[in-house]
This record gives C-alpha cells, structure tokens and sequence, in this order.
C-alpha cells in the first residue's frame, strides 16, 4: 500500500476510544483499564482485519486446503504471507499493538459471517505468540469478568468474538502460560456465560474456550473445580441440550455432552456411550476411522468439529453394488463437505484436504454450493445456501454409475466422473470446517425425502456390528488403552509391524520390511544408494 | 488417518518409559501424532535457564518423511526464525526413516548449545551473530530470560 500508518501523535493528545463493548459495560468493580500506547491509528488496523477477512472469503472456490495450508503448513515452510496478515504481524510484535490488533478484532469480526471465528484463528496463528502479560493486560482492558457477562443486554458479536480469541489464545499458549493467563476473572467472565438465560452463540463459544483451556492439564483440574462449586454443575443442564431443536442451542448441548464425556467427567455421571441406546442403530460413523479432532456423539451419528483444521470421518458400511440412500441433517450453516469416499481417500486434516479433494471421493457444500471431486468444484446453479435443518440427500446408484445429492428433495445434476475410476469401495464420508456439525440418518429413522424414482436400500438394514463395536469410547480412553498395547520386538526396525525380511545391497543392512523398504530411496543407516533388495527368510 | 501406526505406538511408549534427560515430550491426550515438548536451554550456552516450548507433528507418511517441528516460545537464534521454524538439515533434506522423534530433540538441543549463523533463517540474527556475537549473545540470554523464564 506503500502508505505508513504509523501516526505520530502530540504527547498531550489522548486517545479516547475504550476498549471493545465497554461503553455498554457498568465499570462499578475494579480499578480502571490499563493504558493503551496506540502507535497506529485503530481504524487502520480495523482495516487490515476486513481486508484479511475479504482475503479468506476469496478463498471460497478452492479447496479447504489453500485456506488451511497458510495456517498451517506455514508454520513450518518457508512460504510467505499475504500482505495485510504481514502488517498485522508487524503491528501485533509491540505488547500494545498485539492488543490492538485483538481488539480489532473483537470489534470488527461479523457475526454472521460464517468464516468469522476462522479469520480470527488465522491472524493469531501468524501473530507472535504474545507473552503472558500481554494476554492479561488484554483481559483487564477488555475487563473480562463476572460482570462484564452478567450485564443486561450485552453485544453478541462483541462477546461472541472475545470468547473465540480466548480460545485461540488456550490453544496458542498450552502449558503454563495457559495457565497463568486463565485468571480467576476470566474464568469467572466464561463460565458465567454458561447458562440457559445467554444468547446461545456467546455461551458455544465460552464453552469451546473453556474446552481449550483444558487442554492444559492443571486448567482442566480448575476449571473442573470451579464447575464443581457451582450449586448445579451447569454442563449438566446445558448437556439436555443435545436433542433441542434450536440448532444454536442443540450445538451447546453437543459440546457440553462431549466435555462432560472426555474433560469434565464428573464422578457419579455415566459416561453418555455407556448409558446410550443403541438398539436398531446398526451403521455409525467409525471411530477408527476418522481424523484426530472430529467429536462423534456417543450414538455415533452426529459429528463436529472445533478444530482449526478439516475434519473427516467414514461411516462403518462399505457398498459395493446396488443403489443406496442415506440423509444428513446440517446443524451449521458453514463448509462441509458431505458426501462418499473409498478407503483410498486420505484424510489430510492438517494440510486441508478432504472429502471430495481427491480422486477416490465426492462431496457438496452446500455453504460455498460445490460439488466437489478431484479438488475440483462444479457450481451447483438454482440452489439456495444450506441452512441449520436443511437435510442433505446423499444417493448412489453403482449399476447406473451415477450419485446424486439433494437439498431438501431438490436434486441436483447426477455426477458421474468418479466412476470413471472407482466402481466400487463406497462408505458415507464427511469433511468439517471450524465450528461445523451435522447429523446422519443412515436409515434408522425414516428419511425425510426418500428417492421414489428407483428403488433403493439403507445402509442400517444391511449393517452388523457387534456390541463392542457400537461403542463410542471417548478418544482419550482409547489412546491410553492403545499405549499401554504391548507390541512385538522382533519387526521392523521402522515401522515395527511387519517381519524385518529385507537386506540393502550392497551396504548389507538390515532389519527392514518389504513395505517399508519398497519405500526408500537411500539405506536409512548409511545413506548408501540401494542398488538391490534382497529377501531372507525371518 | 486408519489406526495408528505401531511405529507411534512404540516411539511413544519409549519416551514415557525411558524420557530423555532435559527433555519433555508428551503425546496430546487426543491426538497420537501431536506432542507438546519442552527443552531445557543448554548449559553453558545463552539459553541456559530457559524453558522452551515446541509443538512436534508427525505427519501421515512419518517416518518417511520428518515430523514438523517449531519453536513455540520465542527465542533469539540465527538458525530460527520469528515463527519458530528451524532450520536444521535432519528436519529437511537429510531427514531418514531410522532418526526418530527423540534423536530429533536431541539435535535441536544440540543447536541451542552450537548456533549456526552461516546456514541462517533469521537473518538480521545471524547477521549480529557474525559481527559482533556477544552483542548477539546478550540479545539471546536477555529473550531467554523474558520469553523462556517463568518469573
């Protein structure tokens, strides 16, 4: 832009703003916000923000990946960042300008722009990573407090926004800076907010914010605590939730599930997979197949995502001939992409990738109206965005080769070019983006627009699982259980599953598999160039 | 993402069992392949004292290729930018299968006890590095001592 935004000021010229919702705030407790040293006009770094924000949104007929991969794939390449988010930085390497540029965006970020939260965790994942007093100097400006979230009629977006940098902040600074900044204030600002009497979007997010604060172990043993002396454990009320048909309120009551499930366990309280029904429910979204951060209800048919990256999760019933229906309720207006992947479609959660991003699967959006294979869109015309309720209609027909999606019985055009490849292999597959949930009908229950031009067969009268397998452990129980594996010494040495067959000539070295030594350019040992593999017998 | 690799199982089972010294490295409780680590600045060198926090990724086709991984807390290092990338040759072209998550940490401990400034990242560092390195030196323990110290 060339222009400089550094505005010098007269040392007598005070700057008069407050800080972001506060004119609405009664400042009856405590001592006054701490002083801002404002280097650069705030209108400038609201600027920034909007163009950042207008940046991501150009994103929109690409893949997830060219968005994510700038977050994260960043972090460790050499790749460079686009202009406003580099002035962002620049601004934000000064304590105050690093609260300013926060503040912006507590102020400027819509709230109803779906990519909303994700712009604010792309600019503070290029941001430095503020030091512990700047995050607390910045929670007494904002005046985060039990007040501040009791107050009348409060600016949603405002809070809605503070409560997800919060988030992003637990997330940037696990361990003990998490800790030091998660004061008494800020967490009695959160949880106050977790009640029936807020606006549901505030009180998600303060949710989702305590959720990343867990993170850090000792966190999660306060926040535990602090729960606890509360006279009703208010996760307990808002868990009710989970069924509500407000789909805002539905999400609370998803999130306060999950936390009571894997961070907030209460003693006494059933865990949800333990107490659940599920009689007649025969295919689940699989929980061995599906990426780290995706959050599976405990009857294994609703996901969600409050992770950063692109989540994805197959259903536990593969097809491979006939035609099959099954239906999708969105709870979120924003990305997903929802539709069918083979096995050999790669969950790449961190780099962006997801169903419908490569050859082996294929997907709709309804939030961006895509139809997605290959990584490639195909604009779906005449088709309204999707909205909270909306029921996605997922239809494959393997002998006719074609599948066709349906926004509340309103087919779209067949697609036919996966076929070209795969014939065969099929499993029921989503991707989420941040802050992202839906719900799967594999036929349980009655669908709400069944195809009535062919026939047709669902997914849960062909399934079977047993028990065992219908159990939706929460992750962290089935990670320990995993650790704790005791696993054979005598394999291979890199990847310590299959026998070590192998010998590398001509440097002669051994204790390699066949799968992993088809992989090596060079010995892993010596360098030396592999001119022959040689099997013996183990 | 299927099951998890036993090569994770097994790595991360060894550094619970035999941790290595100085170092900490802790799997997240719900993702295998994400660890929190923290290494301790070397002795005798600038970042003595200091706590460093890194996030270690390993990534689907690990260990074929090497796991990512960045400085967390900020640190004044002619080999290490203002993100935290790292700029050492076994995290890139001379990764191998046979190095592990712990042979990985060791090295970047290895880089705080021998900085690098003719193969640099963070190049007005390295730059103050070559010229007038106890400038350089004073700059590194001041950043240690505020980015990397709890009180």
């Amino acid at each position: 832009m060339g222009t400089c935004w550094c505005k010098h000021k007269e040392p007598d010229e005070s700057d008069t703003e407050s800080p972001p919702g506060l004119d609405t705030i009664s400042l009856a407790s405590g001592e006054p916000p701490p002083h801002l040293c404002r280097h650069i006009d705030s209108r400038l770094v609201d600027q920034l923000v909007l163009e950042m924000l207008s940046l991501i949104a150009s994103f929109v007929d690409k893949t997830m990946s060219t968005l994510i991969r700038h977050c994260w794939l960043r972090r460790f390449s050499d790749e460079e960042s686009p202009v406003p988010l580099v002035k962002l930085h620049v601004i934000a390497d000064k304590e105050d300008g690093w609260i300013q540029v926060v503040s912006s965006l507590v102020n400027v970020i819509p709230l109803e722009d779906p990519l909303g939260p994700s712009a604010i965790t792309i600019v503070f994942d290029d941001c430095p990573l503020p030091s512990k007093e700047a995050v607390i100097k910045l929670t007494k400006y904002l005046r985060l407090n039990k007040h501040r979230a009791l107050k009348g009629p409060v600016n949603v977006r405002v809070e809605r926004n503070i409560c997800v940098v919060l988030g992003c902040i637990a997330e940037k600074l696990a361990g003990p800076n998490s800790v030091a900044v998660l004061t008494d204030d800020t967490l009695d600002y959160l949880i106050t907010f977790l009640t029936m009497r807020r606006e549901p979007c505030v009180v998600l997010f303060a949710l989702i914010a305590l959720e990343k604060f867990a993170h850090t172990t000792e966190n999660k043993m306060t926040i535990r605590r602090r729960l606890d002396k509360e006279r009703d454990n208010p996760l307990l009320v808002l868990e009710l939730l989970a069924e509500n048909e407000n789909y805002l309120w539905r999400q609370v009551g998803f999130c306060a599930k999950w936390a009571l499930d894997n961070q907030f366990v209460i003693e006494g309280r059933k865990l949800s997979y333990e107490s659940v029904d599920m009689s007649g429910i025969n295919v689940l979204l699989n929980t061995r197949d599906v990426s780290e951060y995706l959050k599976i209800s405990c009857n294994g048919l609703e996901a969600r995502c409050d992770s950063y990256s692109f989540e994805s999760v197959r259903c536990t019933f593969q097809v491979d001939a006939g035609c099959w229906y099954y239906e999708c309720t969105v709870m979120t207006p924003g990305v997903m992409q929802i539709g069918w992947a083979t096995k050999n479609s790669h969950f790449l959660n961190h780099e962006g990738y997801g169903i419908g991003d490569d050859l082996f699967s294929l997907s709709y959006d309804g939030c961006r109206k895509l139809i997605w294979h290959k990584a490639k869109p195909t604009t779906v015309r005449n088709m309204p965005e999707w909205q909270p309720g909306d029921v996605l209609g997922c239809l494959i027909d393997i002998e006719r080769k074609e599948a066709i999606f349906s926004i509340n019985g309103q087919r779209m055009r067949p697609c036919k070019e996966i076929f070209e490849t795969t014939q065969f292999g099929f499993f029921a597959a989503a991707s989420f983006m941040a802050f992202q949930q839906c719900r799967f009908n594999f036929g349980h229950e009655q669908f709400q627009f069944p195809p009535t031009d062919r026939p047709f067969s669902t997914f849960n009268e062909h399934g079977d699982l047993t028990d065992e397998q219908k159990k939706v452990v929460p992750r962290r129980i089935y990670l320990e259980q995993l650790r704790c594996a005791s696993l054979r010494e005598d394999t291979c040495t890199l990847c310590f599953d299959e026998p070590p067959s192998c010998v590398l000539e001509p440097c002669m070295h051994r204790g390699f598999c066949s799968v992993c030594t088809g992989l090596l350019k060079e010995c892993p040992l010596c360098r030396a160039e592999i001119l022959n593999i040689r099997r013996e017998p183990t | 993402m299927a099951a998890l690799p036993r090569r994770i199982i097994k790595e991360t089972q060894r550094l619970m069992q035999e941790p290595v010294p100085g170092i900490s490295a802790v799997p997240s409780e719900t993702n295998a392949r994400y660890f929190h680590v923290i290494v301790t600045g070397p002795e005798d060198s600038p970042f003595e004292g200091g706590l460093f926090k890194l996030e270690l990724f390993l990534p689907e086709d690990y260990p074929m290729s090497a796991p990512k991984v960045r400085f967390i807390t900020k640190i004044y290092h002619p080999n290490i930018d203002r993100l935290g990338r790292i700029c050492l040759d076994i995290l890139k072209d001379k990764w191998s299968p046979a190095l592990q998550i712990r042979t990985v940490l060791l090295s970047i401990q290895a880089l705080l006890s021998a900085p690098n400034p003719d193969d640099p990242l963070a190049n007005d560092v390295a730059e103050l590095w070559k010229v007038n390195e106890s400038e350089a030196i004073r700059n590194a323990k001041e950043w240690t001592r505020r980015y990397a110290m709890d009180n």
